[in-house]
């Protein structure tokens, strides 16, 4: 893969030095007291929840089925909003941000792909974020290329992508975003509908960002795939943080 | 009462308003359509307030449809220019207030629709002797509004989330960026609801005449008196229409 390696070498140039992105390990999402229930219903999907993520390292957030996983991360990007407490990003509450300023800072993978792929090619859902915050028409192609490439969708480039299969379609999702070089990350089960090759390819890359200075937040079940990329394990349970590995360092509490 | 009307009583309404909003060609008489429509989900009590939060994502869309309709509706006297060139006439304001007010009208009916469920509509038609494949055609319709709009959601949140600031891009920008979204949403669609057919065919079904239903649906005198009283209504308001005009 030349076109990666080249990348590799060159993608410092893309990504903000880490001093203008913030300083790492300072909290950049900071959730306190959170709760949330759909249209007033109860019991509520998620109570109490306080967790704060630094820009810096892969944090995994694992639990049953209808825990609150997707809600928690619909809220921490503000397409949902808390029904008590309060969430921050960069120190101000997220309900200042439009969702675009939030899009800008955090990169949203959607649980199902087929809810975020809105254009008319594949090469277009890959340059569209960059395309329309200005970036210069040469730096679009080249990084739509990269990621085409990365991803192995390059022969797909001219296809519709609500066409494409599955698995596809998750790897065009998650490139979308990855393109935009957003300071932090969140993957909503990102390994689902990838094979093993393509999910080693994908913790390549998560670790990269990683190294880069970016922090990343995925939920997933796969047990595999989160021991080897994740620091940092948040388990949920009806709605509440049942364990948080960051306490181990911190007396060893549970809740 | 009014909750426990017939399905069918309910769709011969919503045939009756939208025929006359497809009639109406003025802004007055549509927005006395549109006024009474509305008195008639008040009567239904349907909370207005929580279907305007429901459509706020289709507000956009009506937006740009006004506009659009403005800009490009010749004719009448010049209300703006930017010197020779004319951007909106009396014509166009009318054709854009027209258009606007049929298309509200249309969905505050369809809501009408929503107080029932869909598969009483089925058993309602098919005990009208409606073939069930239509019957069951309007309802999977009915069931799709909802879909529409969950696609059209997504769509904008993902939008925003790749940094689009939608509010502030240019008008120009904004209408042609909705024009492209729209396929996208439409395509979502007709995806789903292939995987619908799909899905129900796996699963055995089949529309056969010989299928039965438990729950039979029966015609109150209020579902015999709308269903009289709306039809007759909307040809006499039509007949008058068509002596006016």
């Amino acid at each position: 893969m030349t076109g990666r390696d080249t990348y590799i070498r060159e993608e410092a140039q893309y990504i903000p030095a880490r001093s203008s992105i913030g300083e790492a390990g300072a909290a950049f999402l900071e959730l306190s007291q959170v709760g949330f229930s759909y249209s007033g219903k109860r019991p509520a999907v998620l109570s109490g929840i306080n967790l704060t993520f630094a820009r810096e390292g892969i944090t995994a957030i694992m639990g049953p089925n209808g825990c609150g996983k997707t809600t928690l991360t619909k809220l921490m990007v503000g397409i949902l909003s808390p029904a008590s407490g309060e969430i921050s990003l960069e120190g101000r509450s997220l309900q200042e941000y439009t969702l675009a300023q939030v899009g800008r800072r955090i990169g949203y993978v959607f649980q199902n792909p087929n809810h975020q792929l809105f254009c008319s090619t594949v090469e277009e859902e890959i340059g569209f974020g960059l395309t329309h915050l200005g970036e210069e028409p040469a730096v679009v192609r080249e990084r739509v290329d990269f990621y085409l490439d990365y991803f192995e969708l390059s022969p797909y480039r001219d296809q519709f992508p609500l066409n494409l299969s599955y698995g596809e379609k998750q790897r065009l999702a998650i490139a979308a975003v990855l393109a935009g070089e957003p300071g932090f990350l969140i993957l909503d089960e990102p390994t689902v509908g990838l094979d093993i090759y393509r999910e080693k390819l994908l913790e390549e890359q998560l670790h990269k960002v990683a190294e880069l200075g970016r922090g990343v937040v995925i939920v997933s079940h796969d047990n595999k795939f989160v021991s080897q990329v994740a620091e940092r394990i948040i388990t949920l349970e009806n709605g509440q943080v049942k364990w948080d590995s960051s306490w181990r360092g911190n007396n060893d509490h549970e809740a | 009462m009014t909750m426990k009307l017939d399905p069918r009583t309910k769709l011969v309404m919503v045939l009756c308003i939208t025929t006359l909003a497809i009639v109406y060609n003025t802004p007055g008489a549509l927005f006395l359509l549109l006024a009474a429509t509305i008195g008639l989900l008040l009567l239904f009590r349907i909370n207005l307030i929580r279907v305007m939060g429901y459509l706020k994502p289709y507000f956009m869309l009506l937006l740009v449809l006004f506009l659009a309709q403005c800009i490009f509706t010749p004719g009448g006297e010049v209300l703006l220019a930017i010197g020779s060139v004319r951007l909106l006439g009396t014509r166009g304001l009318l054709m854009g207030t027209t258009v606007v007010l049929r298309l509200l009208i249309v969905i505050a009916a369809a809501v009408l629709l929503t107080t029932s469920n869909s598969r009483d509509f089925i058993s309602g038609l098919v005990q009208w002797k409606v073939p069930y494949e239509v019957a069951f055609m309007v309802s999977v319709t009915i069931r799709f509004l909802p879909i529409f709009r969950d696609e059209f959601i997504n769509v904008v949140t993902a939008v925003q989330l790749r940094g689009v600031e939608l509010k502030k891009v240019p008008w120009g920008q904004k209408i042609d960026l909705f024009r492209r979204l729209f396929f996208p949403v439409v395509y979502g669609a007709i995806v789903k609801a292939q995987q619908l057919s799909v899905a129900m065919e796996a699963r055995g079904f089949r529309a056969y005449p010989r299928r039965t239903y438990l729950r039979q649906l029966y015609l109150t005198r209020w579902d015999y008196g709308l269903i009289l009283v709306f039809p007759g209504l909307t040809l006499l308001l039509m007949g008058l229409h068509m002596r006016l005009v």
